[in-house]
């Protein structure tokens, strides 16, 4: 079967089987920053964005994309063009392997979306679906902390 | 996996009539993500009900709460219908169940259909004394979901569409608790208790009780025990050591059923504390 979606802005018309799921379309498709780390919804580091909602990929069928708006990482910045959130976790030293950076990216920004202002309580709330077995969150909570900060003096898009 | 089709049903009839031209071998899909980790190996055609019209929360006439198979959890969570209803207490369940992102697409109705032995949402709705209704071939059907939950219910809707969710009004409060090894987990064990005071005295209470490793039941002794009496703390504490007393525990890979008794009586009294704190409006 074919479906039409948008992703990362651009249009996209491609064959998908109809058991497949978004995890392994995405993957196809090039965005390799699509994690596969559990594939039973535990874990976070699959999760993208459907229609501005994190949604985990491994456990979305591709065909729910049919007319509907993805986003992930690759959609917020490049490594030439890194997004204001990026720059926040390299800044803060919030990566390490980077298996989590993803996801956690994709839900900071969803937070920061409906909330430019998150109390660390509430950075915490929205990154609790993520695991992170490297950082110990800490750093994470800071980056998205500090993304907030800057987006409030409008260094954002 | 030998998924060969998927649909996506435009209105109830539609889905009803693809899922009976399957004859056993479809399946509906809401949001997935209980399909998603294994649909099972006769499944050949998934149909989707998420365009199907059966969205939507809203208040009925006698202030009960109206909720659509396909509302997802975190539209619950953040709507100001159930914020408005018993104080927010369902929006403290979603609150528990799962993950934002699970949430956002993990469904009522899914939730309502799957009943896993563990789940939360199956515990709260018991206690609120939820009806559903569905249609199936002949007709439009309506039960208290603790009665259909003991009927074959997995068999009802392989032939039929769950549409809706109706929550009752209640003059008091509810409180739920969940014990689970971390936020994001599963229940250990949960339990949702309600409480209404008329002149000092409980005029009505409901208890359930969930993860035990069984599915959520009410705990009716326990109810009568209160009923008729002043909510005392030493009440409380009562009816806790007596739910342990009347629940049905077993052992399962997460907790052992000694545990699950021992544990019982602090959840159950905490959770009528807030009860009965919030319904005398010093919460
Ligand atoms: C990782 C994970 C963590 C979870 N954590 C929790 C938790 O903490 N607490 C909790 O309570 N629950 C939890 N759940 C369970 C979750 O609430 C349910 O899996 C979810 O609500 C299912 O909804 P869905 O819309 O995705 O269902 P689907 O996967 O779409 O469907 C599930 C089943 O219901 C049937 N179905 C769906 N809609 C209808 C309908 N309208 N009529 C008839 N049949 C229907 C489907 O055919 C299927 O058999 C968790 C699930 C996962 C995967
Ligand atoms: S791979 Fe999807 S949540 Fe772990
Ligand atoms: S940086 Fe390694 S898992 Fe988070």
């Amino acid at each position: 079967m074919k479906v039409y979606f948008e992703l990362n802005g651009e249009q996209k018309y491609v064959e998908i089987k109809p058991g497949e799921r978004l995890l392994d379309l995405l993957r196809r498709l090039g965005m390799k920053s699509v994690k596969e780390g559990c594939r039973t919804g535990e874990c976070g580091s699959c999760t993208v964005l459907l229609d501005g909602r994190p949604v985990r990929s491994c456990l979305t069928f591709a065909a729910k994309a049919k007319g509907h708006r993805i986003t992930t990482l690759e959609g917020l910045g490049s490594p030439e063009d890194l997004h204001p959130l990026q720059e926040a976790f390299l800044e803060t030293g919030a990566i390490q392997c980077g298996f989590c950076t993803p996801g956690m990216i994709l839900v900071a920004y969803h937070l920061l979306s409906h909330n430019p202002d998150p109390t660390p309580e509430e950075v915490r709330e929205a990154i609790s679906g993520n695991l992170c077995r490297c950082t110990g969150y800490a750093k994470i909570v800071d980056a998205v902390l500090l993304a907030a900060e800057r987006k409030r003096k409008g260094d954002w898009r | 996996m030998a998924i060969r089709r998927y649909h996506y049903a435009r209105d109830v009839d539609e889905a009803l009539s693809l899922l009976l031209a399957y004859e056993g071998r479809g399946a509906l899909l809401a949001g997935g993500v209980d399909l998603a980790r294994g649909p099972g190996t006769d499944v050949e055609g998934l149909i989707d009900i998420t365009a199907a019209g059966l969205g939507g929360i809203s208040r009925d006439a006698k202030k009960g709460l109206v909720i659509g198979a396909t509302v997802t959890l975190e539209e619950i969570r953040t709507s100001r219908e159930a914020r408005d209803y018993l104080g927010g207490f369902l929006t403290e369940v979603m609150r528990h169940v799962a993950t934002l992102p699970l949430r956002c697409m993990a469904t009522l109705g899914g939730a309502v259909v799957s009943a896993h032995p563990w789940a939360d949402i199956p515990t709260a709705l018991i206690a609120l004394g939820a009806e559903v209704a569905w249609r199936n071939e002949e007709r439009e059907e309506r039960a208290p979901l603790e009665e259909l939950y003991r009927r074959p219910f997995r068999a009802i809707f392989r032939r039929a569409v769950l549409t809706e969710v109706r929550l009752p009004a209640w003059g008091g409060a509810f409180a739920f608790e969940k014990v689970s090894r971390n936020a994001g987990d599963i229940a250990l064990l949960n339990c949702a208790c309600g409480l209404g005071v008329k002149d000092g005295k409980v005029a009505w209470a409901r208890v359930a009780v969930g993860a035990t490793p069984y599915r959520a039941a009410r705990l009716t002794g326990v109810e009568e025990l209160l009923v008729g009496e002043s909510p005392s703390a030493e009440l409380l504490a009562e009816a806790g050591r007596k739910a342990a007393a009347e629940a049905k525990v077993g052992d399962d890979l997460r907790a052992s059923a000694e545990w699950r008794r021992a544990v019982i009586p602090a959840l159950v009294r905490r959770a009528l504390e807030r009860a009965a704190r919030e319904v005398k409006g010093d919460a």
